[in-house]
């Protein structure tokens, strides 16, 4: 990854990585830790956390201070950005997540937007198509995420998903 | 022998002393009033001179600072005149809208700082979000003090802390500090390093390790602290309001 990351001061603040005793210091370094991460797997174009990497990661590794996050600590913080739509388990043990730097419903808006710009409503739309379209926000963008966003317009009544050969397509009303 | 006083003697005594006190009544009196008219002077003259040097006491600092002592030294506050000559002036409105500004500046950093921010810091922030004028621009920390001690009057919520010589804290969080964590924090910034630690306090100030304990948990509890548990020797007590890249970081 050679994208340059700009850290913010709470970085290399060594108690940051420390989940904080008082509610309401830790709230502020929740907020910190949910800014951090959803801009690190923008600007790095990432979707999906697996946490047997985690010790693999800048992003809870700051070697020029010696910190790091445990498990346990990303967990913690994970959970507090499911609570705002910003992450979510994909499985039980919660090894793998996805990190939604935009919302499923962002997501859905986003394409439902572009969709209307650009007239390409009601017709069909392979999901290839739709991410190798250049220069979205929603280029390249994890498969099964584009699913769920579309899924989301779906049960809005927005859309159809309509299963192709061998592909998946959608018709964006 | 010496002779026992008589009753003659002792009343003559009272009669001296009583006429020595009148003198001295009436001495005093005089002086007072002459005092009196003497600060009388003083005070026109001051005003006078606070009329003519208008401009000059709002534009420099210097200036400002003996115009304070001058006021301070005859008991007029030119910030509780709202009314009369001294509003006139618009100097009390100077340091208004400081005071007004100070707290902005507090309120706007206390989610980084936890309401702990150095008197530099504080100073840095108010003149980058004053006007560009060379007048709002020159602010010094004795302004600062002078207005932020006005702040006092909502009790315990605002209070400055003087933690060496010429170094002070503005704390914008109420919850009172005692003198323990007065000296923690006076430590923290003599030694230059923004934490804190038990064998710190143990060595430094010879607490013990309860009393030291007590008062960084305090600090941790008012949210002036972060704790570190991931030290390798022992658990640190950081302060955001004295680490570097906290104070100068721009993001709000």
């Amino acid at each position: 990854m050679t994208v340059e990351i700009k850290w913010p001061w709470q970085y290399n603040f060594p108690p940051f990585f420390t989940i904080q005793p008082n509610l309401e210091t830790r709230k502020k370094q929740l907020e910190a830790w949910k800014t951090l991460i959803l801009n690190y797997f923008k600007q790095t174009n990432q979707y999906i956390l697996d946490l047997s990497d985690i010790s693999n990661l800048e992003l809870f590794n700051n070697s020029s201070i010696s910190r790091s996050l445990n498990r346990d600590d990303v967990i913690l913080i994970l959970d507090f950005l499911t609570r705002s739509e910003n992450a979510e388990a994909i499985d039980k043990n919660k090894n793998r997540w996805y990190i939604y730097w935009h919302s499923l419903r962002e997501w859905a808006h986003i394409i439902y937007s572009w969709a209307q710009k650009t007239n390409r409503t009601n017709s069909v739309l392979t999901f290839y198509e739709i991410r190798s379209t250049p220069n979205e926000e929603f280029t390249e963008l994890n498969e099964e995420i584009l699913s769920k966003a579309l899924q989301l317009l779906e049960s809005q009544e927005k859309a159809e998903i309509i299963l192709l050969q061998d592909t998946c397509g959608v018709k964006i009303f | 022998m010496r002779r026992r006083p008589g009753i003659g003697g002792i009343q003559k005594q009272r009669l001296e002393q009583e006429k020595y006190k009148d003198k001295g009544t009436i001495l005093q009196l005089n002086y007072l009033e002459q005092m009196s008219q003497q600060v009388e002077i003083f005070r026109r003259n001051l005003e006078e001179f606070a009329l003519k040097h208008k401009t000059e006491i709002k534009k420099n600092p210097q200036f400002r600072r003996q115009f304070q002592e001058m006021c301070a030294s005859i008991g007029v506050d030119p910030l509780a005149s709202g009314k009369g000559f001294w509003s006139v002036l618009g100097i009390g409105d100077f340091y208004h809208e400081l005071t007004v500004q100070i707290v902005e500046v507090c309120l706007a950093t206390n989610y980084k700082n936890g309401g702990l921010i150095s008197l530099n810091e504080l100073r840095l922030r108010l003149i980058k979000a004053r006007g560009k004028s060379i007048q709002h621009q020159e602010i010094n920390n004795d302004d600062l003090l002078f207005a932020a001690k006005k702040l006092n009057i909502f009790g315990n919520g605002f209070c400055i802390i003087e933690i060496s010589k010429g170094e002070y804290l503005v704390q914008s969080i109420p919850g009172e500090l005692n003198m323990d964590h007065t000296a923690v924090l006076q430590l923290v910034s003599k030694q230059n390093k923004p934490y804190m630690s038990v064998s710190i306090l143990r060595e430094q100030l010879q607490w013990d390790t309860e009393r030291a304990k007590k008062s960084l948990n305090h600090m941790i509890k008012e949210g002036l602290a972060w704790m570190d548990l991931k030290n390798t020797t022992e658990n640190l007590y950081w302060f955001p309001s004295m680490f570097n890249e906290c104070i100068n970081s721009q993001d709000n």
